[in-house]
């Protein structure tokens, strides 16, 4: 019985979003719903934080542009694009630059609606418009934003970015440290941090000594779980206590982080750490941090392995240094994927019921897609909040095996001790020994 | 650029920005987190499992020392009981033995007072039969004397008399 009223119920919400849906069509000219733009669209970071279609909470702007210095503001000014101020518009949410001089500095209004799309070009030739691109379209061609402004094409630069030109990106004509909606989101989490913490370390002040209640009772485990499973082992006994405040704090960021991504409304909804820069600054800090702590040994693990023939040592040493980078770097794809796939999933089941829907035309079908979808989702969320996790224990974990691996120290080290030696810590050589 | 996407896929470029706020914001965490919190914790929970190992540690020692001391206690029971026995049976031996010996002294002064009362009676007997010859004799000293002093008042009576006692005396 309530279960069919609630099936009822959620049948009735979502018929009559159809008809709003439906209704809103009538009036404006049908756009067909792209699945993979807007899911693109709902993953990527953005300098306003969109709550629902149409209504945004403005964000800080802070951007700089060599030779043109700092610009403030809030991302309210730009007007979702409808607003150029000073060569800096709005662009699907990001915050895109015209280099080109001749572009009017100061407020411009673009009166288009549709004045940016994107467009194949040449180096010096300007976006190929028109007839010419279904011949040129075979040749490989790089592809770019161009703003239609009276009469005249201007190419976008989006903000610089951190994969040296690999992946599309590269050093452009100017840098946004602006709070997007992932900055924000991880100041919220940041904050959440802070308050949780302060709170139960107050809780082990007040009760000192004494056995933990409440709130405190609820992080302990967590806490102990971190420490005598993640960091005691993967350091070492001798180690570990330096290092567990780091430990603690990329797990717990992550964790925090992946949550706030999880939540569908604001203020969460970012996808923080499936952001392939969060991630690149939480693998610099590990990598900086392991290596900063590298001891004798280690370094000499790196360069000129023990325990093997000569002529293998500068092999490994190749593979050993190789070794430093591809650490950090696995960290970061890892949990940038995975959090990734999990957005892109949760979105396109979402997306099933507009597919299912035909963009607004089938009522019956968006409510098969919104039974479906729904009932998915649900599904996908509970996997992702076990991802979110695994994901943030997986990467303290890794975080503290390699620093263990860079502060272990061996004893003693000759030729016949070298085929049997671990590379664990002291957690392997405990094993071993029971 | 080759693109390797069909669309936009903008999460893969790590933009410098948000590079560095992430940076600052990790940082700031761990610093403050770490200061304020992560390391107070810490201490706090081994400071109180040192204490927890330290009760349990005491707990052990004071119950071995309680089966130490049960097991002392036990031994000195036994001890006392087996020192009890041997006390009591020494009593009973040597009261046992004071019996004998009052019994045998009780006999031997009976037997003593028996005896100096049969010499006390030999005695007084024979010093009453002293006594009754001395006083026998006496009396036929006066008797005879009265008869005397009657008789011998004529010749021939005392002659009389004097053959009849020798005669007598013969």
């Amino acid at each position: 019985m309530k279960l069919t009223s609630r099936l009822f119920l959620l049948l009735v919400f979502t018929l009559s979003f159809g008809t709003l849906f439906a209704s809103g069509g009538e009036g404006a000219e049908v756009e067909k719903y792209d699945p993979v733009e807007t899911i693109m669209h709902h993953i990527a970071d953005g300098n306003e934080f969109e709550i629902v279609h149409g209504v945004n909470i403005p964000l800080p702007v802070i951007l700089f542009a060599p030779g043109h210095g700092w610009t403030f503001g809030m991302s309210s000014m730009f007007d979702h694009g409808h607003h150029a101020v000073k060569g800096y518009l709005m662009n699907h949410g990001r915050i895109n630059r015209v280099a080109d001089e001749s572009f009017p500095q100061g407020h411009v209004i673009i009166k288009d609606a549709h004045a940016i799309d994107t467009y194949k070009y040449k180096v010096d030739g300007g976006p190929i418009v028109g007839e010419e691109t279904d011949e040129i379209s075979k040749e490989e061609l790089n592809e770019a934003d161009f703003l239609l402004h009276d009469g005249k094409y201007y190419q976008l630069d989006r903000a610089s970015a951190a994969d040296g030109g690999l992946l599309g990106g590269g050093i452009t004509s100017f840098y946004d440290f602006s709070i997007t909606k992932n900055v924000f989101a991880m100041m919220l989490a940041a904050l959440l941090l802070i308050i949780v913490f302060t709170i139960v370390a107050g809780a082990y002040k007040k009760r000192d000594g004494q056995a933990p209640t409440g709130f405190q009772g609820f992080m302990e485990p967590v806490f102990l779980f971190i420490r005598d499973e993640v960091a005691r082992p993967m350091i070492g006994e001798q180690h570990y206590a330096r290092f567990l405040p780091f430990i603690m704090t990329i797990f717990f960021f992550i964790l925090f982080c992946n949550l706030l991504g999880l939540i569908p409304i604001f203020p969460g909804s970012a996808n923080i750490t499936g952001n392939l820069a969060v991630t690149m600054g939480l693998a610099v800090v590990v990598f900086i941090v392991t290596n900063l702590n590298g001891k004798k040994d280690y370094w000499q693990h790196v360069f000129w392995m023990p325990g093997v023939p000569v002529f293998i040592k500068p092999i490994l040493a190749v593979v050993e240094i190789l070794g430093l980078f591809i650490k950090p770097f696995s960290l970061m794809i890892r949990l940038f994927a995975n959090i990734t796939a999990g957005h892109i999933i949760i979105l396109s089941l979402i997306g099933l019921i507009f597919v299912f829907g035909d963009s607004g035309e089938s009522i019956g079908g968006a409510t098969v897609g919104a039974i479906v979808g729904g009932a998915f989702t649900a599904f996908m969320n509970l996997i992702e909040l076990l991802v979110a996790f695994l994901q943030a224990f997986i990467f303290a974990m890794l975080a503290a095996s390699y620093i263990g691996a860079a502060v272990e120290e061996h004893d003693h080290h000759d030729e016949d001790h070298a085929v049997e030696h671990k590379h664990g810590g002291a957690y392997a050589e405990a094993v071993a020994h029971n | 650029m080759i693109n390797f996407f069909l669309v936009d896929f903008s999460v893969i470029r790590p933009e410098i920005g948000l590079l560095f706020w992430t940076v600052v914001i990790f940082l700031l965490v761990w610093g403050i987190l770490g200061a304020t919190a992560f390391k107070p914790i810490q201490n706090a929970l081994s400071v109180r499992e040192t204490g927890i190992q330290n009760s349990i540690d005491e707990a052990k020692r004071v119950q071995a020392q309680m089966a130490q001391l049960k097991e002392d206690n036990t031994k000195l029971l036994a001890e006392a009981r087996e020192e009890s026995i041997r006390i009591v049976s020494d009593a009973e031996a040597y009261a046992k033995q004071r019996r004998a010996e009052a019994i045998d002294e009780a006999k031997a002064a009976a037997q003593k007072v028996s005896a100096d009362a049969q010499r006390d009676i030999a005695n007084m007997r024979d010093q009453a039969m002293v006594d009754l010859k001395r006083e026998v004799g006496n009396m036929a000293i006066d008797v005879a004397e009265k008869v005397l002093r009657k008789d011998l008042k004529s010749d021939i009576s005392q002659t009389t008399l004097v053959n009849e006692l020798v005669k007598n005396l013969n």
